[in-house]
């Protein structure tokens, strides 16, 4: 439709996660009207990104180099994982401050119509760090969907008869909220959760 | 509840309708084709954001039209909340549907569900008693999600389930390694802890409709027939846990799940014989009436107010005598009525709407 080097970059453009072709072409647009030197970074960051990011090679988190900043800092409590899907759900356990532990990213969840099963996970990775790291608790934060139960599942059967402790994050209502306002799921997944009051 | 005004815009063939909606009986009138059923399938879409046809968002879209919208004001007779609810739906030939609640934009589409209700009754229905089983589960179904709408993300996450043990199955290829083994206990655990939720509520709803339907049955069709509703589900003695494991050889060599609520029934019999193949074209078309009005019935025990009756075209199916038990047994509800013809004694509307072209005009 476009000249040539437009028309590749709309389609490029199109190939990208939540971008139509409607999107796309008007990213393409845009990037064109852009001074040279602001498109040249763009494309320099998504080279850098590139050349230099590299999956840690102990917990497959993004990292520079060869382990990422969790791994390789010293003051994390050892002894604990907290497993996730991606490594963006680490950025958001970590924004609670609530977990001094390091992390294991499966890269995915189980689901058969992706094509994604435990062998194309990190989950030969993850038995393999049990014991050099002295791993004695794997806490299962995969999604609350259906894909991230069943993996929660799976590794809870495959790591529980190993006599590690396993457990999974709780589901329930968002703090701060109304009850009133909570969807019948959470709320009967929260009730069915409950716990007992500290008196 | 009840509907109190309703404005359409290229909605199907109609391309702009005002209204204000009788508290009774509105009686819609036209010839075939004119759009009479597209308006009641408008206000279907307010309770369940799909076409009760069964037809795709997109075709409910008028032709050449970029958007179809669906606006209604709705008074919600709770005690305590006086102001109607006014609700907007924006259906869009290409992109994501919008749904918005005083003007207030639902994060979530499906958290409209339940503002409005409806009792759909059409000549289709027949096909619930003479179709096969997923026209008698789906009925089941829905009433089972009005009743508890927790329910719903349930068979949502059934039907995921099911597709995920499916395509695990296909890729087997008809071996079970111990990798496809333990692949496979998962979606079983997960598949029978959300089957047996589904058949235990299926299960309790149908116990609930069975009373309700042979009364109704009996006074649609003028006889003291027995008539039962049961849930058939073959696994339900073992438990689905167990029924899995045993079918699990035979799931893995034909690659389908062969055991499930996906493949139960609900079995209709008149005078102990089975509906589907022993009743009468008329005795079929009873029951079919009488489960929609049973259904209607338990919704409204549920909701504590009766959901608004859209009967599309129910008495050119129906001989004199029926149509007359049913205008007799109507329950006493707000309700949109579509017909070709004359209506039948004893129906008297509020409000007759005339509809031709897909141009509505007040009749009377």
């Amino acid at each position: 439709m476009y000249a040539g080097p437009v028309q590749d970059l709309i389609e490029e453009l199109g190939r990208l996660p939540g971008v139509g072709p409607k999107s796309a072409q008007r990213i393409a647009f845009h990037l064109l009207k852009l001074p040279k030197q602001d498109a040249l970074r763009l494309a320099r960051a998504v080279t850098e990104v590139k050349e230099r990011v590299t999956l840690c090679t102990r917990c497959f988190n993004v990292a520079e180099g060869d382990e990422c900043g969790v791994c390789v800092d010293s003051r994390r409590e050892s002894g604990v994982l907290c497993v996730v899907e991606e490594p963006r759900d680490i950025v958001a356990v970590e924004k609670t401050h609530e977990y001094r532990g390091r992390y294991h990213v499966l890269q995915g969840a189980i689901s058969p119509i992706e094509g994604i099963g435990p062998d194309q996970l990190k989950v030969r990775e993850l038995l393999a760090r049990l014991e050099p790291e002295e791993i004695s608790e794997v806490i299962l934060c995969t999604n609350p969907n259906i894909e991230g139960e069943a993996t929660a599942m799976y590794l809870a059967r495959l790591l529980r008869p190993l006599g590690l402790k396993v457990t999974r994050i709780a589901s329930g209502l968002p703090v701060g909220g109304d009850l009133e306002y909570a969807d019948e799921l959470t709320l009967g997944r929260a009730l069915e959760g409950r716990r007992e009051v500290e008196a | 509840m009840r509907l109190r005004r309703l404005w359409l815009t290229d909605f199907r063939n109609l391309a702009a309708v005002e209204l204000e909606v009788a508290a009774g009986l509105t009686a819609v009138v036209g010839a075939n084709g004119e759009g009479k059923t597209n308006l009641l399938e408008a206000v279907a879409y307010l309770a369940t954001l799909s076409s009760f046809r069964g037809a795709p968002g997109e075709a409910l879209v008028r032709a050449g039209a970029e958007r179809a919208v669906v606006r209604a004001e709705v008074d919600p007779e709770q005690p305590g909340r006086a102001a109607d609810t006014l609700i907007e739906a924006e259906l869009r030939a290409v992109g994501r549907d919008r749904v918005m609640v005083n003007r207030q934009r639902l994060r979530r589409a499906a958290d409209l569900v339940g503002t409005v209700r409806v009792s759909v009754f059409s000549p289709d229905d027949l096909a619930v008693v003479k179709g096969g089983p997923d026209r008698r589960r789906r009925l089941v179904d829905d009433l089972v999600v009005a009743g508890s709408p927790r329910l719903a993300a349930v068979r949502g996450d059934l039907d995921r389930v099911l597709r995920q043990r499916a395509t695990l199955l296909r890729q087997a290829g008809g071996r079970l390694t111990p990798d496809i083994t333990a692949t496979l206990d998962v979606w079983d655990a997960k598949l029978s802890d959300l089957g047996e939720t589904l058949a235990q509520a299926r299960a309790d709803l149908v116990g609930q409709l069975e009373p309700l339907a042979g009364k109704v049955y009996d006074q649609v069709a003028a006889t003291a027939a027995r008539v039962t509703v049961s849930y058939v589900a073959p696994w339900r003695d073992q438990g689905l846990a167990a029924a899995l494991a045993e079918a699990r050889t035979d799931d893995v060599r034909r690659g389908v799940t062969t055991v499930g609520p996906h493949r139960d029934d609900v079995e209709l019999s008149i005078a102990g014989l089975p509906a589907r193949t022993h009743a009468s074209q008329g005795e079929q078309r009873s029951l079919a009436l009488a489960l929609r009005l049973a259904g209607h019935q338990l919704v409204t025990e549920v909701g504590g107010t009766p959901p608004v009756l859209l009967l599309d075209d129910v008495f050119s199916e129906l001989d004199p005598e029926r149509s007359a038990a049913l205008v007799a047994h109507l329950p006493r509800a707000q309700a949109l009525l579509t017909t070709t013809g004359a209506l039948p004694a004893g129906v008297e509307p509020e409000l007759v709407l005339r509809v031709r072209h897909g141009r509505v005009a007040v009749e009377r």
